[in-house]
């Protein structure tokens, strides 16, 4: 691997109708819930609006010096009001959230399905930065959405269809008054629109920026530490931080400069609305009680509509991490090529394989292998030969960009993805070890194994000792969160896995390098016991890997240079591998 | 946990007198604004009064302009004091951010050294922030409740038993808005942790996607997914429906409170007391206090978010010191001489060691933790729990741990890269460019930078993830040889390096340090073979000592170490 990487091709995003789609699917399950969590929404806003009407009324019944002893009806009737407002209200945000955790929940869960689902090599090519970026960022940006935008956005706007509704029936000239505040609301949305979204874009951007800082920043604090960077890393944070208050303040100046035009807009309407009440009280046609209603009704709607249109910036942000999720949950599954077959034979063959990242820059050129059913090659040569692409491609990870690779047979494209990683398995440089109890990490790759399986597993690996040491056996959770694991335990880990899984062929990659060499030795003996009786292919950075096994296939700038028995190879009076071995065994006494 | 709590409201204290001023103007402006929102609802009565029920027209021409007045300051008062708010906000976060950041890479360590990165990063984003929105959350809130007076007052002017109505019922819900808050609190934290876990395990699941699919572990994990995300479900759902409960309870209260204000204005006005204006007025005030009681048991939720939070941030920033004692400084010129003498520690026995200033030294360890607790105390990241580590005579807990590590260099075979370009990490801004030459040859950057599209300018991604693990190990070599330190300690330097490369790296090592101190702790016989003289560790203490070649003749136990 010679860290060529080209241009990122990012992971797609949908588009409106896809999503719409995917929101539709998500609510599909869930319709009778959702009917009754706007039913219950409507019946408490109307409930509420009733408040007004009992208000006016009261007013109506001062007017026409009704006696104090008629308040008592409708008084009662508000306390009635209040209660049953209180409980529609509480039982219906139950509802919307019940509703909406529900289906962000089967949409994170679409989410991981999809992305375990991806092949590799596109993973590899738009990198977990983005994914990573999608399952944190856009799920939250989604989740708080759902837990205070969607309830809030809901009860507002049923407040204003139905106060617009209660306006109309006192007498349509009031609607009509109330109206001329719409204009300069829809322009104010405009205005706000156009300003607010290149702004939280950009300050998305810069909080972003900042969190990436402070990751490296806090997950590199050793090194930072012994190389004495904190001046330097502290200034980083500074200045990142910096960046975001910024942005943060610009969106905070347009936020308030949106809600003083509504401002204006809501001055417009009540002045409208009271001077209709003044001219329909003057000729008769509406009573001061009715005038009252209707200035009260409007005064009523600054919030909700403050609300409503407040939310469109999060309604917009959802919907822009919604794309961005629905983008990953809507990709075509990975193709499968229809008959199922299986190899029949643990055997890897390589044909006139050729491999490049860029076009012009080649890293294989014309490889040729044949590998029988457990048979051990060793993969050596330098550092940029093409080791880990060959390994890689063999391993199904990548397509090669010319030749066939065929497991026991059969072209790697015809098999079913599933199929491939039932016959092959690959351990990578990458270590990784899963958050959670050690007998979930364990199971990933047996999900059907019982604790018995799998201290049999890490015992063949050597790692039986110090898992029956840790404080909780298999209960122990390690990995981000819990128990760390040294580099090499967390590497007899992963070689346990590969035990578990028992595929027939086995492909190491620089699997005990970064151990340090004393972890490297306890390593190699594991992936001797790791790979008996499996057909296995080693990236060899230690030549006693190359030594144990039963080929040594030496790669040079991307072609097969050698290929033999190691003490064949290294008995080669000008062989690049006899070199190479000289090199190794220079410090160590022969024989 | 108690003390804790008492440092979290102390730092709260100390959030809000660095923004002292900010707080007192956004308090101001929205005591203002919440005065300009109560007196609409009284220019409604009042308008009722003189100009609907009287049908004057001057009056009304007169009276919207008090209302267009009125507007106006209502909306300039709220977006000066909003803005004021949040600057003190972003202003308070921010410090925090630099505090936390400051306290993480505190040169001495700290106690809770266990806790995780991503742990870590939360509480300096969102509880930072959390902790910071006080400064918007309390002016608020004491603005809202200026609303609550002022919409009193002008009920008391009316009539004073609806003023003392309005005066005594306010409190009392604002009581129970507290009250009903704090269980909340209690689930809001639970609720975190669970939202938290599940993003956790989905970010956790996609950081290890190469692993699964690499393995096939595909269905499982995505079973084991599905696993805790309904667990998480099942809780955020419980805490939303007590929020949604807590809400609509407030929700219920101020509405009977509503009523009970309509009755009794409704009664006055009955008879004659107060006019039908100063009642629709009244109604409307009791309908606008809704509004700043809302923003109280919202100021109240903040708090108390405030305080979940500030406590997470006092534990982060109060934990003990790993490293605590020991301010003196070396002297430009530092020699370089080693002397450990019975020291006792995580797979250490009574070491006793001495390396002379400029030695260049090999250091096998049978058990791997020696090695580690032996990088660990030279480079002062821990202090032994007996004996004493000595350079140049100077015990190294009396000296500052700054000071230590600007003399011995500890480069850790898992050290990482940094975002910037490839030259960047290995100068890291402050290495004289004679230096970086020679670095790059001895560690063969030169060769790995060849391979790159962009060479040394070349941007290094995801903390060095973009290059293989033999690369990134020769930038860090490269890095820690440029830094040129009287002592190096190099901990595995070159595991992931092919042998032909390792050798020119040994040969690279010898010249470029030749003069100066250098622990190569290794097992590598290419690097051993270049030091002068080899420390052969087992049972945690020195079993022999001497050229490599010898100990691989006479000790058949290193022979087995060293020769795989």
């Amino acid at each position: 691997m010679s860290g060529v990487n080209p241009g990122r091709v990012l992971l797609p995003t949908a588009t409106g109708a896809q999503t719409r789609a995917a929101v539709r699917r998500l609510l599909r399950p869930r319709w009778a819930l959702a009917v009754l969590a706007v039913a219950v929404l409507i019946a408490g806003t109307a409930i509420g609006l009733v408040t007004i009407r009992l208000l006016g009324h009261i007013v109506d019944l001062v007017v026409d010096g009704r006696p104090a002893g008629a308040l008592n009806g409708p008084v009662v009737a508000l306390v009635v009001i209040a209660v049953g407002q209180a409980v529609t209200a509480g039982w219906g945000l139950a509802l919307v959230a019940r509703l909406g955790e529900g289906m962000l929940a089967d949409l994170r869960e679409q989410f991981i399905d999809r992305v375990l689902a991806l092949p590799l090599h596109q993973v590899e090519e738009a990198g977990t930065g983005d994914l990573t970026s999608r399952v944190t960022n856009d799920v939250t940006v989604i989740a708080t959405a759902v837990r205070s935008a969607l309830p809030e956005l809901a009860r507002s706007m049923l407040t204003i269809a139905l106060t617009a509704v209660g306006l109309a029936v006192l007498d349509w000239r009031f609607l009509l008054a109330a109206l001329l505040a719409v204009p300069i609301q829809i322009l104010t949305v405009r205005w706000y629109s156009g300003r607010a979204l290149p702004l939280y874009a950009g300050q998305r951007v810069s909080v972003g920026a900042l969190q990436h800082q402070l990751q490296e920043t806090v997950s590199g604090a050793g090194t930072v530490r012994a190389l004495r960077l904190q001046d330097s890393h502290r200034e980083l944070v500074r200045a990142r931080s910096l960046d975001s208050v910024d942005w943060t303040m610009r969106g905070v100046r347009v936020l308030t400069q949106f809600y003083g035009r509504l401002n204006a807009a809501e001055f417009v309407g009540l002045s409208a609305v009271l001077v209709a009440g003044f001219l329909l009280v003057r000729d008769g046609s509406a009573t001061i009680g009715e005038a009252t209603v209707a200035a009260l009704y409007f005064h009523s709607l600054f919030a909700p509509i403050n609300t409503a249109l407040g939310l469109v910036d999060d309604a917009q942000s959802a919907a822009a991490s919604l794309v961005r999720l629905v983008g990953v949950t809507e990709l075509p599954a990975a193709g499968s090529p229809g008959a199922a077959r299986a190899p029949s034979a643990a055997t890897v063959s390589v044909e006139a394989v050729g491999h490049a990242y860029r076009p012009d820059q080649p890293v294989l050129r014309g490889v040729s292998l044949d590998v029988a059913a457990t048979e051990r090659v060793a993969l050596v040569g330098a550092s940029g030969a093409g080791k880990t692409t060959l390994a890689a491609l063999i391993a199904g990870v990548r397509r090669p960009s010319s030749g066939v690779i065929r497991l026991g047979g059969i072209r790697l494209e015809d098999l079913d993805p599933a199929e491939v990683r039932r016959s092959i398995v690959i351990i990578t440089q990458e270590v990784h070890v899963f958050a959670g109890p050690l007998r979930d990490d364990l199971r990933l790759a047996r999900p059907d194994a019982g604790d018995e399986e799998l201290l049999k597993g890490l015992d063949r690996v050597g790692a039986g000792e110090w898992s029956a040491a840790l404080p909780d056996g298999l209960d122990t959770v390690v990995g981000d969160g819990g128990h760390r694991l040294t580099v090499t335990q967390a590497q007899q880990l992963a070689l346990a896995r590969l035990v578990l899984a028992d595929p027939p062929i086995a492909v190491l990659d620089e699997a005990t390098a970064e151990a340090g060499s004393a972890g490297a030795r306890t390593l190699e003996a594991a992936v001797e016991e790791a790979l008996a009786g499996r057909t296995g292919i080693v990236v060899a950075h230690r030549l006693t890997q190359a030594v144990s096994a039963d080929r040594v296939v030496l790669l040079d700038a991307g072609r097969v240079l050698e290929s033999g028995p190691h003490a064949e190879l290294a008995a080669r009076p000008d062989g690049q591998y006899a070199a190479l071995w000289r090199a190794w065994a220079d410090h160590r006494p022969t024989g | 946990m108690r003390g804790e709590r008492l440092r979290g409201r102390a730092l709260l204290r100390r959030v809000i007198r660095r923004e002292a001023r900010s707080v007192g103007a956004t308090s101001a402006l929205s005591a203002v604004h919440q005065g300009a929102e109560a007196l609409v609802p009284i220019l409604i009565g009042v308008i009722i009064d003189r100009a609907v029920g009287t049908g004057t027209a001057v009056d009304l021409i007169i009276w919207i302009a008090v209302l267009g007045a009125t507007f106006v300051i209502l909306s300039a008062s709220f977006q000066i004091g909003t803005r004021t708010g949040e600057y003190a906000v972003e202003r308070a976060s921010h410090a925090l951010r630099l505090d936390l950041t400051s306290r993480i890479l505190h040169p001495r360590g700290a106690t809770d050294a266990g806790r995780l990165p991503g742990a870590l990063v939360n509480v300096a984003t969102g509880d930072a922030q959390r902790v910071g929105m006080i400064n918007l959350a309390l002016p608020l809130g004491l603005a809202a409740m200026c609303g609550v007076l002022i919409g009193a007052v002008a009920l008391l002017r009316m009539s004073v038993p609806l003023g003392l109505l309005v005066l005594l019922g306010a409190p009392v819900l604002l009581l129970a808005a507290h009250g009903l808050g704090l269980p909340l609190q209690r689930r809001s934290e639970s609720e975190q942790e669970h939202a938290a876990r599940a993003a956790g395990v989905a970010a956790d699941l996609v950081t290890g996607l190469r692993v699964l699919k690499g393995l096939g572990a595909e269905q499982s994990a995505a079973r084991r997914y599905r696993r805790i995300s309904r667990e998480s479900l099942a809780a955020t759902r419980r805490a939303a429906t007590a929020k949604s409960w807590h809400d609509s309870t407030l929700l219920g209260l101020t509405g009977i409170f509503l009523a009970i204000v309509a009755l009794v204005g409704g009664r006055l006005a009955a008879t004659q007391q107060i006019t039908v204006g100063e009642l629709v007025a009244a109604v409307g005030l009791a309908q606008f206090l809704l509004g700043p009681l809302a923003l109280v048991a919202w100021a109240n939720g903040e708090l108390a978010q405030a305080r979940a939070s500030a406590d997470r941030i006092t534990a982060v920033l109060s934990a003990g010191q790993r490293t605590p004692g020991g301010n003196e400084t070396l002297p430009d010129q530092v020699g370089g001489h080693l002397r450990l003498a019975a020291v006792e520690d995580a797979g250490l026995c009574g070491l006793d060691l001495e390396i002379g200033a400029g030695e260049l030294v090999g250091l096998v360890a049978a058990d791997q933790r020696s090695a580690t607790t032996l990088t660990e105390l030279l480079g002062r990241f821990r202090d032994p729990q007996a004996g004493s580590i000595e350079l140049d005579g100077r015990p190294l807990h009396t000296l500052d741990p700054t000071a230590v590590r600007t003399a011995i260099l500890i480069a850790e075979h898992d050290a990482d890269l940094f975002e910037g370009t490839l030259l960047d990490n290995v100068t890291l801004g402050r290495v004289p460019a004679d230096r970086v030459g020679p670095a790059l040859t001895a560690s063969t950057v030169d060769e790995v930078s060849r391979t790159l599209p962009d060479g040394l300018h070349g941007p290094i991604a995801e903390r060095g993830r973009s290059l293989s693990g033999g690369q990134r190990q020769r930038v860090a070599l490269a890095r820690a040889l440029a830094a040129d330190p009287p002592v190096l300690v190099l901990h595995d330097p070159s595991t992931a390096v092919d042998a032909v490369t390792e050798q020119r790296i040994a040969a690279g090592l010898r010249d470029l340090r030749h003069g100066r101190t250098t622990v190569l702790v290794t097992t590598s016989p290419s690097l051993l073979s270049v030091a002068g003289r080899v420390l052969f560790l087992a049972d945690g203490a020195i079993r022999a000592s001497g050229p490599h070649a010898e100990l691989l003749r006479e000790d058949p136990l290193y022979r087995s170490i060293v020769l795989a």
